[in-house]
């Protein structure tokens, strides 16, 4: 095989070592998630109603809430605060973590609230972002969003800026780059993946704060649904909002993946 | 001597540990204009902390060096280094790994994409352009980092054992490529080597270094014409002789 004729068959095998066991990998994932919903279908009967409905009975309340508009009107209100409270983290978060990570005055100004704030249970703050920000309109959701999120990235990032290989720092200065050139070219995407983690993190702590925010400052949104109905007992409704959160996980872990992939299309090795 | 000296290490003294490692002192050295010199010593004796200070990466202690008549204080582009392990960026394609030199030279872009292409066909590389180093052998990794360095068109050349983590099928390829890059348009070149083999196929001159404190042991010149190769070199009346000689030096033994 000649060097031409390797180079144009390697990048489409990997693809296609990639993805082989990729179907595998969704044909056993969708494989549980069947079983774990037939069990359930099976036993639901057997259990008190009024606490578990079966799958089939969530279905039909999706159906139910999704034609009087209710999920719509909630899901767009959650939207609205997790996707701004998140941009808002990263935003911080990054820029922080870039600036605490590189200089050492930066990481001394910040590390003690940094600290503070991270090691209190955001949990515990929310009452009072609710009061700051005076209970009005999106703002307190968005902030306690803002708040779950941004201690991964920042974090994160912080660490991707130091762990920046040495060798590569020598040879950017070997070969006599510039400040700004050293930034673009080694630590910023050196710090990609780590910060690609923290925001995978994010995710996660952002949907635990929005649905704390709607429980305990908007009564809005999806966390307000679940409460709502699951106060009148009508578990079969209260399950809707739930899968609905859930499914908001699974979108924006594949939308991270779908960037990283953009971004830096290096780390695709790992497949 | 009628060629004239590129590069002078006078009285060179290196510690480390505020001072409690002492790597090298009172070194002296001289590489002269297009001759490629390989320094051979014993691994930890301090030849890439040599090889860093010529080319203005770390700071001495006393002595100075000098390069073209001008004192090395910072890296200079008039030089160009490989490194024992690759240093490639992860994130850039082959072509933007080889071409990072020259960006960063600020030479316009047509330039860079014909030095580019020129130099990725001289290291066999042609067809790779656009893979990233995760995608190629180590060998082909280095060939990038030899690339990179050629392609700012260096007066001097540094290599820092750039094949020392290969294989030894891969790391001859690659010897017999630098002999035939180096003897297509010879260059000065400082080789760092503990493979005493490479250091005679390589270099015009070997110098030997003790292990630390690294003392210059012996200069050695390798009096086999070129253009050679590693089977050719091997094969040599005189490569016998010269590799005792380095390796009772190595070896710290008295001569025989
Ligand atoms: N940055 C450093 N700080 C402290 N000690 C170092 C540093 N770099 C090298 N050394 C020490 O200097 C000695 C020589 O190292 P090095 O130049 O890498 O040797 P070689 O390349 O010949 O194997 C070693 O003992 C090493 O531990
Ligand atoms: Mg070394």
């Amino acid at each position: 095989m000649s060097i031409r004729e390797a180079q144009a068959s390697a990048p489409s095998a990997a693809r296609r070592r990639g993805l082989s066991p990729r179907m595998g990998d969704w044909t056993v994932r969708l494989g549980s998630i069947a079983v774990v919903l037939l069990v359930w279908e099976f036993l639901a009967p057997s259990w008190n109603p009024l606490i578990i409905r079966p799958p089939s009975a969530i279905a039909v309340a999706f159906v139910e809430l999704v034609e009087s508009g209710e999920l719509q009107t909630a899901l767009l209100t959650s939207l609205r605060a997790f996707v701004g409270g998140f941009i808002i983290a990263v935003v911080i978060g990054v820029f922080l973590g870039v600036v605490t990570g590189r200089w050492r005055t930066a990481f001394n100004a910040f590390d003690p609230l940094v600290s503070a704030l991270y090691s209190v249970p955001s949990v515990a703050l929310i009452p009072i972002i609710g009061f700051m920000f005076k209970y009005q309109g999106d703002a307190p959701r968005v902030a306690a969003v803002a708040l779950f999120c941004v201690f991964p990235v920042l974090i994160n990032t912080q660490q991707g800026v130091r762990n920046v290989d040495r060798g590569l720092l020598e040879v950017a200065r070997a070969f006599n780059t510039s400040e700004r050139r050293l930034w673009t070219d080694v630590i910023l995407p050196s710090a990609t993946p780590f910060v690609l983690a923290g925001i995978r993190l994010a995710i996660g702590r952002g949907l635990i704060g929005m649905i704390v925010a709607e429980f305990l400052i908007g009564l809005v949104g999806l966390g307000y649904l679940i409460i709502q109905y699951g106060n009148v007992f009508r578990m079969d409704r209260a399950f809707v909002p739930v899968i609905t959160v859930a499914a908001m996980g699974i979108v924006f872990m594949g939308l991270i993946q779908w960037l990283e992939g953009r971004v830096a299309p290096w780390l695709r090795r790992e497949q | 001597m009628a060629t004239p000296i590129r590069i002078s290490v006078e009285h060179v003294t290196k510690r480390f540990a505020a001072g409690a490692v002492t790597v090298f002192e009172d070194l002296d050295l001289a590489v002269r204009d297009g001759e490629a010199l390989c320094i051979l010593g014993p691994s930890g004796c301090g030849k890439t902390t040599l090889l860093r200070c010529m080319h203005g990466l770390a700071e001495i202690d006393a002595g100075r060096i000098v390069i073209d008549g001008v004192e090395v204080r910072a890296p200079s582009r008039k030089v160009a280094m490989v490194f024992q392990h690759f240093g490639l960026m992860p994130w850039k394609r082959v072509r933007e790994n080889v071409a990072y030199g020259l960006e960063l030279a600020r030479i316009p872009r047509a330039t860079i994409d014909e030095r580019v292409e020129h130099y990725i066909e001289m290291v066999g590389l042609r067809g790779f352009e656009r893979a990233y180093p995760y995608a190629l052998s180590g060998g082909m990794q280095q060939r990038v980092g030899l690339a990179r360095a050629l392609a700012v068109e260096p007066d001097v050349l540094l290599m820092d054992e750039p094949f020392g983590s290969l294989d030894a099928l891969t790391r001859e390829v690659l010897q017999n490529e630098l002999l035939r890059i180096y003897q297509e348009r010879p260059r000065t070149m400082v080789f760092i080597t503990h493979s005493i083999e490479e250091a005679i196929a390589l270099g015009d001159r070997v110098v030997v270094l003790s292990s630390r404190p690294a003392r210059v042991r012996e200069v050695i010149s390798v009096d086999i014409e070129r253009p050679r190769t590693m089977a050719s070199v091997i094969a040599h009346d005189r490569f016998v002789d010269l590799r005792d000689r380095c390796s009772r030096l190595v070896l710290d033994r008295p001569a025989a």
